[in-house]
């Protein structure tokens, strides 16, 4: 028997491998990253769904060029775009209209994308989280079978001091983390230098920090936001970029450090 | 980091009255259903402790018998939640909370040492 309200592990078969790209702050570019991660994989031949876990705020619809709610009576759900399976709040709810919800209407949400939605088989799943350590994170580290975290930052301190709130959750509840992923790390001039608008070394500051590999850096550029504006994420628009690269070599890293990484283990049960 | 993370190899019953735990470093403890009852993390609970004790409190009915799990289920990898008798279910209790409460000699004699008079 289960408690009243209680959240067991979802069991989710035909997704091998579960990973939650999160930061502690908000505008660092998390859903960016997500979202050119997973076509990174994708690209790579890898079977991957994005799931758009910010229910008060989803961006996956606009990154993915999907207008407007999807008439889930002629369109089935999760929706299928640059290869990748999709789910957001934002196609079934109007971008006009606000989600006024508490906890548990965000862990119904959550829980019913991943277990009510045919995902098929699938190797990777990206969980693109909202800012911050609250429900939404809660519920997916109780309640789903997360391989562990990639967490997002930007170089200054003001991104880092929130990045250390949500290591220390995931730390908290036994997620691993699979390291730091430094976004907006530099510019690459016309001139061909690099230019470190928020500073420099952050993202690895903090992974020494926490002793959590360093991903990798991933430059500014205006073309990822123009890209990811009009619903064609730079790694699917421009695949060869500078950027595009940097997101396949950091798609490889997470592969790898996935393969490292030491599963954390089911806890014993005990029937009363 | 160096040290092992703690985590539970087995969970059992010792009698009607206590919960048994076998842990990866060894260590066996016993705790009291009552004892993990009265050291319930949640909100509710602990600002209900931080009260001065109301002599002339009217116990609800599922107050009056012995409070007993009725079921006790993990969260996610870092903690378990217990359903009581009387409905109670909110107290997550992390594997670090469970092992501060265990009620072995050992722990009872290392706590009372290092208790403040």
């Amino acid at each position: 028997m289960q408690p009243q309200g209680s959240m067991p592990k979802l069991s989710l078969p035909n997704i091998r491998n579960i990973i939650a790209v999160a930061s502690g702050k908000g505008g660092v570019g998390k859903s960016t990253v997500a979202a050119n991660l997973a076509i990174a994989m994708a690209q790579a031949g890898k079977k991957v769904g994005l799931l758009d876990a910010d229910i008060y705020g989803p961006s996956v619809p606009t990154m993915m060029g999907i207008t407007g709610t999807v008439d889930q009576a002629t369109t089935p759900l999760p929706l299928e775009k640059h290869g990748l399976k999709l789910m957001s709040m934002g196609f079934i709810v109007p971008p006009t209209q606000a989600v006024i919800w508490r906890g548990p209407m965000i862990h119904r949400a959550l829980t019913q994308f991943l277990t009510d939605l045919d995902w098929g088989e699938l190797d990777y799943m990206i969980i693109d989280l909202p800012p911050g350590t609250g429900d939404a994170q809660l519920t997916l580290t109780q309640t789903v079978p997360l391989n562990g975290a990639v967490i997002v930052t930007t170089p200054q301190e003001v991104s880092l001091i929130d990045a250390r709130k949500g290591i220390e959750m995931f730390r908290q509840v036994r997620v691993p983390i699979f390291g730091i992923i430094e976004n907006m790390s530099y510019f690459m001039g016309e001139d061909g230098k690099k230019y470190s608008i928020f500073g420099t070394g952050g993202g690895e500051k903090l992974a020494k920090e926490y002793q959590v590999p360093f991903l990798g850096a991933l430059p500014m550029d205006p073309k990822v936001a123009e890209s990811g504006d009009a619903g064609l994420p730079i790694v699917a628009k421009h695949p060869e970029s500078g950027v595009s690269l940097a997101y396949k070599s950091l798609a490889t890293n997470i592969q790898e450090e996935l393969k490292r990484a030491t599963p954390a283990g089911e806890l014993p049960r005990l029937d009363l | 980091m160096t040290s092992i993370q703690l985590f539970p190899k087995s969970l059992g019953k010792k009698g009607d009255e206590a919960l048994a735990i076998s842990w990866n470093d060894g260590h066996e403890s016993v705790i009291s259903w009552s004892h993990i009852r009265a050291n319930c993390p949640c909100a509710t609970c602990k600002e209900e402790r931080g009260k001065p004790k109301d002599p002339f409190r009217v116990l609800k009915p599922s107050e009056i018998g012995p409070l007993r799990p009725k079921s006790i289920s993990p969260m996610g990898h870092y903690a378990y939640k217990i359903l009581w008798s009387d409905g109670h279910d909110t107290g997550i209790f992390t594997l670090e909370h469970l092992r501060s409460l265990c009620q072995c000699e050992a722990c009872t004699k290392t706590s009372s040492t290092t208790a403040k008079p």
